[in-house]
């Protein structure tokens, strides 16, 4: 072999020498999750590498609810997706005009609001947890599904404003200007302006705070107790406790459960890294 | 009154708007918008942020609850645990982020591909997945047991029974989750590295380490260092993965500062969970304090 | 119809005062150019004008009334930025007519006054696509006629031309002069550059730190400059100044230069023997040719431009400008002789300033 051919060689074999331990790393429980999810009732305990007879029959009855515990799957699932489309809405609403009051009207305060909001996105969520479930207790909504949703806002809000903030800032205040001077109220600037530019980060924060109230556990757990009203996340974390736990269906539902936010992030890629790096990375 | 643009004093240098008179009593209709524009978001921090903090730190208010926490043997091994899972989770996982980040930043089409794949740990729900890997663990019918027994013979250990091998498991469920943000984090700090000096550095006849020594590393520490400081926080709060792999157990050997409040707020003792929060503002607020210091301007 | 007048206008930073009582008017019609270096307030002073900054003190009146509680949209005004600010999402037929949109006013005469504005600019070939597409010349265009579209009281352009490159300047510089002898709107345009003032304005305010230096018509200012700093602003190459002592015998008047050099002062000269004076010739008003009054110089640098000769001379230790027609034989290292007509010097007091009259 010639000398340069060797040494592509062995480079390509360096790098896969990472490359395949990632990969088995990265995919192992989500293939077994796949595996159990394929398999016939009874069949996946047996430790097999891939069902002899692999079928879809799990998923149909989860689909038909025939199982105790998938009683509400279909409940459950719609309020998983409310949840995190309201989450989505409301986060996406209050960040995109709180941006835009502190980025482009420079109200007074603004800097003091958005350094809180900073404050909140630092400190961890599961910290805000049990006070939360007081709060919400003394509020009267516990159990109810708005609980999460704000919940969820507030946890998704700040973060949110820092984003389109930072995009907002990139936009030369000149435009503000020139959009004053041909006569533009306050509201028309926001409507016909900014928002129109502002869409790509948009898109990624109102993705980012879907996917955050899709994925939460602790707090859709510790708020919404009843099974009906409850997400689809909390229901799986519920199917623990049994002992005769059907775990072929619980595989199922969970590949159900973990299918749209993975289908969700792919789709918006582009918006998302360009929007969570930006913050992090420092030009 | 002439309205008015306040100007970014940072963005032009010498433009400052004069501070509002004191005649002005009307408002600019810029100015009003502002308020309200702004409104709602300082309503909900207010209503869901100000009220439970005050309210948490107002349940957390009696020494005595102090006290009976550093009494609970159980709260002892929670901090022991707490300090474990950081210092190894972290570094271990900053480390491979750091040289994976080298890994992903090539171009060749497979590794595009590789890094499509890679992001999903962190992009799907916690639940599904960790409840597999628990489902792995199995000491009967795990696959993992299974697969030691097939190639040799022994019972593999009962993974999840053993408070050591059950927090490091924990750690390796947080590092599963979360290396593939941050490595995407370091990715994007390689990428801001300009090209032209590793070929000056080539030309100079560098070799790989001293490429990464000299130009890679000098670059990147700074945001190494931000990313582990955030990660730490970050790390803190990781509910989920103690809870889904372990739930604390076994006899509440595995417990973090996150999982504990749960703990005692299902054995009804609300003041001991919030004192839990309150220990551990100690350890946040300077990392909170640090991390705004880099990030607002 | 549409004049503009600024009485005792002032504005401050906070605590730091940057225009100080600025006053003077602008005729209906007329192109008024603000020049002065970087920090003078021009800029500020037409974004007081605009609306976009607050006015500290004074009033600035547009058509006869006080604008300064009027907000920008309502002040019946047109502004070119220097970054053009179109709206990036936005076509070109859609950032013309954007204000008139914003007016809600009726579609078809918006399509009417965008095609006509992009009849006169030449964009009519543009109009469906977007800034993103667009050189910087058209660019520039596209701003301008969205400030037409308006069809305003008033113009104003902040430095519309400092991003172009040198010969697109030009052309520019000569497309909005043709533009304003066509539409006749009263125009305030700022810009740092001296050439652009005297090119296209009617009046010229020159500043510096917050205050006019002087106001007049570009051959005003060049000709009789109220102080040095106007005579050395305005005119490039800049005039050449020596600081010396006014000499005079029996039947000669001169100055005795600081550095050396005895430069010759005209009859109509005033200042006694002894007066400290600045002494000021222009490049253009020098020549080289032998004289009786002419000044001994060594050449330093020869810079032939094809029509002209720009020669940097030293007379004792003064560096200074000359500018022929012609190619003078000269060659770096000789001495060559200097002249200076005498109609063309000019004289201030070396402390102040000022010109003396």
């Amino acid at each position: 072999m010639s000398r340069s051919l060797w040494r592509q060689a062995s480079s390509e074999a360096k790098l896969l020498l990472i490359g395949i331990p990632v990969a088995i790393w990265t995919l192992l429980p989500i293939y077994h999750l796949v595996l159990f999810a394929l398999s016939p009732r009874g069949q996946a305990v047996t430790g097999k590498l891939w069902p002899d007879h692999p079928t879809l029959d799990n998923f149909a009855v989860v689909f038909h609810q025939e199982h105790h515990y998938l009683l509400h799957f279909w409940k459950q699932l719609w309020n998983s997706v409310l949840i995190a489309v309201a989450a989505g809405a409301i986060t996406l609403c209050i960040a995109t005009a709180a941006a835009f009051a502190i980025s482009r009207l420079r109200v007074r305060g603004g800097r003091t609001i958005m350094n809180l909001a900073l404050f909140t996105y630092f400190i961890p969520a599961a910290f805000l947890a049990v006070p939360m479930y007081k709060t919400m207790g003394n509020y009267g909504l516990l159990n109810s599904q708005w609980a999460l949703i704000l919940a969820m806002v507030t946890i998704a809000t700040p973060y949110a404003i820092w984003v389109l903030k930072q995009a907002s800032d990139k936009l030369p205040l000149e435009l503000d200007e020139a959009a004053r001077i041909d006569g533009a109220t306050p509201l028309q600037l926001f409507r016909l302006v900014y928002l129109p530019l502002m869409l790509p980060s948009m898109v990624a924060v109102g993705t980012y705070a879907l996917l955050l109230a899709w994925n939460e556990y602790l707090y859709a757990f510790l708020l919404l107790s009843d099974d009906r009203s409850t997400t689809l996340g909390v229901a799986l974390g519920s199917f623990l406790s049994a002992d005769d736990s059907p775990w072929e269906l619980l595989m199922a539902t969970g590949l159900l459960y973990a299918l749209p936010p993975a289908a969700i992030y792919y789709a918006f890629k582009r918006y998302m890294v360009s929007g969570l790096t930006a913050g992090a990375v420092k030009s | 009154m002439s309205s008015t643009l306040a100007l970014d004093s940072a963005a032009k240098p010498g433009r400052q708007s004069a501070p509002a008179g004191p005649t002005r009593r009307k408002l600019s209709p810029w100015q009003a918008w502002g308020i309200v524009l702004i409104a709602p978001y300082v309503l909900v921090f207010a209503v869901f942020v100000l009220y439970p903090v005050a309210y948490g730190l107002w349940l957390a208010r009696h020494p005595a609850s102090y006290v009976h926490l550093f009494d609970d043997p159980v709260f002892v091994r929670t901090v022991v645990n707490t300090l474990v899972f950081l210092i190894i989770g972290i570094n271990l996982k900053m480390l491979v982020a750091l040289f994976l980040s080298g890994f992903f930043v090539r171009t060749r089409w497979w590794i595009r591909w590789l890094s499509v794949l890679f992001i999903l740990p962190w992009a799907v729900p916690s639940i599904p997945t960790i409840l597999s890997l628990r489902f792995m663990l199995n000491p009967e019918w795990g696959v993992i047991n299974t697969t030691i027994f097939r190639l040799t013979g022994a019972d593999g250990p009962n993974w999840l029974n053993n408070p050591q091998l059950a927090l490091f498991l924990a750690i390796l469920v947080h590092i599963w989750k979360s290396l593939p943000f941050w490595t995407l984090i370091l990715v994007a700090g390689r990428l801001a590295i300009p090209g032209e000096m590793y070929e000056a550095a080539s030309v100079d006849g560098a070799t790989t380490w001293q490429k990464f020594r000299f130009i890679t590393w000098p670059s990147l520490q700074t945001l190494y260092l931000t990313s582990s400081i955030l990660s730490m926080i970050w790390t803190l709060g990781d509910f989920n993965s103690v809870y889904l792999l372990t739930g604390g157990g076994p006899a509440d050997q595995t417990h973090v500062l996150a999982t504990l409040g749960l703990r005692y707020l299902r054995l009804d003792l609300v003041d001991l969970s919030m004192a839990t929060v309150v220990c551990a503002l100690p350890f946040v607020l300077p990392l909170v304090y640090f991390m705004m210091k880099r990030l607002s301007r | 119809m549409a004049a503009v007048s600024f009485r005792e206008v002032e504005k401050s930073f906070g605590a730091t005062k940057v225009i100080h009582g600025i006053g003077f008017d602008i005729a209906d019609g007329e192109f008024t150019v603000l020049v002065g270096p970087s920090g003078c307030g021009k800029s500020t002073l037409l974004r007081m004008l605009a609306g976009l900054e607050e006015i500290s003190g004074g009033t600035i009146a547009i058509d006869g009334h006080v604008v300064n509680d009027i907000e920008s949209k309502d002040r019946d005004i047109a502004m070119v930025f220097q970054s053009y600010a179109l709206y990036p999402h936005m076509t070109v037929a859609d950032n013309m007519g954007f204000s008139l949109r914003l007016r809600k006013a009726d579609p078809a005469l918006t399509k009417e006054r965008v095609g006509h504005a992009a009849k006169i600019l030449n964009l009519v070939p543009y109009l469906a696509r977007y800034p993103r597409e667009l050189s910087g010349g058209q660019r520039q265009r596209v701003a301008m006629g969205r400030a037409i579209v308006r069809d305003p009281k008033v113009f104003l352009f902040d430095e519309p031309l400092s991003n172009l490159d040198a010969k697109l300047r030009v052309a520019m510089r000569a497309e909005i002069k043709a533009l304003h002898q066509r539409l006749k709107t009263t125009t305030v345009y700022v810009t740092h550059d001296q050439v652009e003032a005297m090119t296209m304005a009617d009046r010229i305010v020159v500043m510096q730190d917050g205050r006019i230096e002087q106001i007049g018509t570009p051959l005003e200012l060049y000709d009789h400059p109220a102080n040095l700093f106007v005579a050395q602003f305005i005119g490039s190459p800049a005039m050449n100044v020596v600081t010396g002592t006014i000499r005079r015998s029996a039947d000669d008047a001169w100055v005795d230069a600081d550095g050396g050099g005895r430069w010759p002062l005209g009859s109509s000269a005033s200042g006694s023997d002894g007066t400290r004076v600045a002494y000021g010739v222009r490049p253009s008003d020098l020549g080289v040719a032998a004289g009786a009054r002419s000044i001994p110089a060594e050449v330093i640098v020869v810079e032939p431009t094809g029509a002209e000769t720009e020669l940097l001379v030293r007379v004792g230790t003064n560096e200074i400008v000359v500018v022929v027609h012609g190619r003078p034989s000269a060659e770096p290292g000789a001495t060559v002789p200097l002249t200076v007509d005498p109609n063309a010097i000019h004289l201030f007091d070396p402390t102040s300033g000022q010109t003396l009259s």
